[in-house]
């Protein structure tokens, strides 16, 4: 692992930055989210996937590219709840105690 | 807390340029990442001796194909690409080299190379082997044909660098190595090599055997060659000894008495037995051709060239086998030389004087026979007595003065007569020759002297 990470950080903290940025929007973003159905959905999607990678069934350069796609999403996921906690904190501070 | 909750039903819409972020990640760094882990993989395995490496990268998996040389070494190779970061999965499709029963190793030398063959437990085995026959054969191509295979007996470097030194003495042949017995066949390339690699086989590791040494010598020859031209004799090939050598070259200045002996004559071992019992009755034999050639190879004996008349081709063809030892071989191809034109009794005399004036016919000491050694100045006044067959020819016997003169008068008449005998026997009439003694009474040279003495006792031709 982390020689994967040396060898593609750049895109790594692209991910991550990425996840900041949306993260950051969606706390004051207006529209619906995803629905119930679709989350339980795109949940046993995820776990499958990783399954799927952690028993390595995946052969060859696809195995890799599941590899480099759930490292980046799981960045990418990492930098959307950090985003939005920060958005969330710095909301809570300008908006003045009721 | 509860933020969170709240809206990562939100973040799905960052998905869309994640997934295209991870689409040109997975175009630009597939194939850096392979060559990369290549190499290192390949590095990984840079101490480790394996034959056939291969190294396929497809992702993060490797594909590692290689022939070991012992189970140890295969499962540390595999363990060793396991190792290098990165790698996901090895796909191992090593194996060991194949068990070589019974474990053959060989080298044949021919007329161009010297070829390498059967099995070498190591690459490095292999190429030290090379490196030692390229070394060993000087200039001679070597050609590499040898397998890798387990099972090798032990010490197996040392026996076959041992065995290309033998390489090097064959002419041609093969020297087979097959578990632990070493089978030989071939020709050695000097006389006396065939010992040597038989001495030299002694110093095999324990455990080691030769199971069959068919070495040939190569053929024993002497050679010698009586050009008329060049009045000279040549003699080249081998003697046994420095003795024998001596004795040869001595005895050929006896029977050639105006031939050059032009000796080239090198000793080595190998000789067959009677070689000098044989030889030297083949070189009394050629003495008496005019021209011709000996060659003398192992136990054959082979003369050719012409004789001076037809008598004494008889006798060369019929009498020569008889003389050589047991198991000796005699072919002969001896023509009759032309006869030479017909002259004056008076040049006839002349030319018996210049054989006479050469050399004397020589007698046992004491006695009325005549020596082996005369038989080529005999043969030569036989021709020139053939020339002028008109002439009538005394034969004049001298002694020195030692001795009692009736004793000296006896000897000189029997000599003489044993002369004309001999002449008579070769073909010539007997009326033409008439055998006359004078004892000492005719000297030449003073008696006082040993060389005066010799000068003295001679036998003449006189033409009436």
């Amino acid at each position: 692992m982390a020689y994967l990470a040396t060898f593609f950080w750049g895109w790594l903290l692209a991910s991550l930055l990425l996840g900041l940025a949306m993260g950051w929007i969606s706390v004051v973003q207006h529209g619906d989210g995803v629905s119930k159905n679709w989350k339980r959905w795109l949940a046993a999607l995820a776990v499958a996937l990783i399954a799927a990678s952690l028993a390595r069934v995946v052969p060859g350069r696809f195995g890799y590219w599941l590899d480099l796609g759930l490292i980046m999403f799981a960045l990418y996921l990492c930098g959307c709840a950090v985003g939005s906690w920060l958005r969330d904190w710095v909301v809570s501070r300008s908006t003045p105690a009721a | 807390m509860r933020g969170l909750f709240r809206w990562h039903g939100k973040w799905w819409p960052g998905v869309i340029p994640l997934v295209i972020f991870w689409a040109i990640a997975a175009w630009t760094s597939t194939e850096p990442l392979e060559a990369d882990l290549s190499q290192r993989a390949t590095a990984a395995l840079k101490d480790t001796v394996l034959d056939k490496r291969r190294i396929a990268v497809s992702g993060r998996d490797v594909t590692f194909a290689a022939d070991a040389f012992s189970e140890d070494g295969r499962l540390s190779a595999v363990a060793s690409v396991e190792a290098v970061p990165g790698v996901r999965i090895v796909n191992d499709e090593t194996r060991l080299v194949p068990e070589a029963k019974p474990f053959v190793w060989s080298a044949e030398r021919d007329v161009a190379r010297v070829t390498l063959g059967g099995s070498s437990p190591l690459p490095s085995s292999k190429s030290k082997l090379m490196e030692a026959a390229r070394a060993t054969l000087g200039g001679v191509e070597v050609a590499d044909r040898m397998n890798l295979a387990r099972g090798a007996p032990p010490r197996f470097d040392n026996v076959a660098l041992l065995l290309l030194d033998q390489i090097a003495k064959l002419k041609d042949g093969k020297i087979t190595l097959s578990d632990n017995k070493v089978t030989l066949s071939g020709m050695a390339r000097e006389l006396g090599g065939r010992e040597a690699i038989a001495a030299a086989l002694k110093n095999l590791p324990e455990g080691y055997s030769v199971a069959a040494n068919d070495v040939k010598a190569p053929p024993y020859i002497f050679q010698a060659y009586k050009d008329p031209v060049a009045v000279t004799l040549t003699l080249s090939g081998y003697v046994p000894d420095n003795n024998v050598h001596a004795a040869l070259v001595a005895a050929a200045g006896r029977k050639f008495f105006s031939e050059k002996v032009v000796d080239n004559l090198k000793a080595s071992i190998g000789a067959p037995a009677g070689f000098a019992a044989a030889v030297v009755p083949a070189l009394g034999a050629l003495s008496r051709l005019s021209t011709g050639t000996l060659v003398v190879t192992d136990r054959e004996v082979k003369l050719s060239g012409d004789a001076l008349y037809e008598a004494a081709a008889n006798q060369i063809r019929a009498g020569l086998g008889k003389e050589f030892p047991q198991g000796w071989q005699f072919k002969a191809d001896i023509p009759v030389k032309p006869a030479a034109a017909p002259v004056d009794p008076t040049v006839c005399q002349q030319l018996f004087a210049d054989l006479l004036g050469k050399a004397r016919i020589r007698f046992e000491s004491g006695k009325a026979d005549i020596a082996a050694d005369s038989a080529g100045l005999l043969d030569r006044l036989i021709e020139t007595a053939l020339r002028c067959p008109s002439a009538n020819i005394e034969i004049a016997g001298h002694t020195d003065a030692d001795g009692e003169e009736a004793a000296n008068q006896t000897l000189s008449e029997k000599r003489a007569q044993a002369v004309a005998d001999y002449l008579i026997k070769a073909g010539l009439p007997a009326s033409r020759f008439t055998p006359v003694g004078y004892g000492s009474t005719q000297p030449i040279a003073g008696n006082d002297t040993e060389q005066g003495k010799a000068q003295n006792r001679r036998i003449d031709f006189v033409v009436r």
